[in-house]
């Protein structure tokens, strides 16, 4: 085998240990997520603090991580990464803010699953599913999101899911439509396809 | 060439890229001005809904405005893939319960702030939307409405 040759395969290999993907740690041991069937889904369990991202990234401090009106994160263990947590357990487009309030600058461990391409984004997200402090026997499910915007919503009262009955949202599905393109649109779309 | 310096040279075209913040790497922050369409981060990263392209634009737009009141975190996606989330928007923290994040959802945007990288992923602390197109991104004819019950059926 040439000399060059031989170089470029040694460098190749060195150059393997430090690429952000060559080691990318297998959180997956012990962990009780249920799967979903997402994009680049793996099982995670790992145990970090939980932290106001941008505190975090700024410097900028509120009390209590925003006490409710910013999003949080997990500085994890193992690396050091901060992972930035998308969703709680449950199934109706619910953040995970109120389930991970309570654990404000503390340390937990933390069950779920990383979803993303990492290759393409340079990072995984997480759907944390339950949680508990560190140290204590104890999960809780992420699940209270639906509690919270009750306690947030109290006039919102009727039936049918949370999503329907938001003045928030209906606010803006009054002024813009589903479609975001006006009442006129909308009833071109259902008269088409309803 | 001596061997040691062509090792070098090696390693320097085989080594990948070190984007910032791959390994816990400390953030940088840097005032930016990116245009993009505003999204609904969940859906789109997850594909639990279907591929990407179906989960923006008017297709997904009811459903945007779900993920934006339900406290997903709301991204603005530029023209080359990169998701910036959004930690601020003028001023106010992302789950204020007002409808300043609601009023963009699946817009076409132009934001300026401070733009923070950490571990791989973008954060922006919208300063200011410097520009709203509106929905440019018209796509429900060729998805639909994403998920398929965003818009309620008629009783009849």
């Amino acid at each position: 085998m040439k000399s060059s040759l031989k170089t470029l395969i040694i460098a190749g290999i060195v150059s393997s240990f430090f690429s952000p993907f060559a080691n990318a740690t297998d959180f997956s041991e012990g962990s009780k997520a249920k799967k979903w069937g997402l994009t680049a889904e793996e099982k995670a369990l790992f145990s970090g603090k939980v932290v106001d991202v941008l505190c975090e990234l700024s410097g900028d401090c509120p009390d209590n991580c925003g006490d409710g009106l910013r999003h949080l994160g997990i500085v994890r263990d193992a690396d050091g990464k901060l992972i930035s947590v998308l969703k709680n357990s449950q199934a109706a487009f619910n953040g995970v803010t109120d389930d991970l309030l309570p654990y404000c600058n503390k340390q937990v461990d933390v069950d779920g699953v990383l979803i993303g391409n990492e290759e393409e984004l340079n990072a995984k997200f997480f759907m944390v599913q339950r949680i508990r402090q560190d140290g204590r026997p104890k999960w809780n499910k992420t699940r209270e999101w639906t509690k919270a915007w009750k306690k947030r919503n109290p006039d919102s009262v009727g039936k049918g899911p949370w999503f329907r009955r938001d003045k928030r949202i209906a606010k803006q599905i009054e002024l813009e439509g589903y479609l975001g393109l006006g009442k006129v649109e909308d009833e071109k779309y259902i008269a088409e396809n309803q | 060439m001596k061997p040691h310096r062509k090792f070098a040279i090696a390693m320097f075209l085989a080594a990948p890229s070190f984007g910032p913040g791959t390994v816990a790497a400390a953030p940088t922050a840097e005032t930016i001005e990116i245009e993009g369409e505003v999204i609904d981060t969940w859906c789109y990263l997850s594909g639990v809904m279907g591929g990407p392209e179906s989960v923006t634009g008017t297709a997904h737009h009811t459903c945007a405005l779900w993920c934006a009141a339900g406290g997903i975190p709301v991204g603005v996606l530029a023209e080359d893939g990169t998701i910036y989330m959004v930690l601020k928007l003028a001023g106010e923290d992302p789950l204020a319960q007002t409808d300043t994040i609601m009023e963009i959802q699946s817009d076409q945007i132009t934001a300026k702030g401070m733009h923070y990288v950490r571990d791989g992923v973008n954060y922006l602390v919208v300063e200011q939307v410097v520009a709203n197109d509106g929905i440019t991104n018209r796509n429900h004819n060729d998805f639909g409405v994403v998920p398929d019950f965003a818009i309620p059926k008629k009783k009849n």
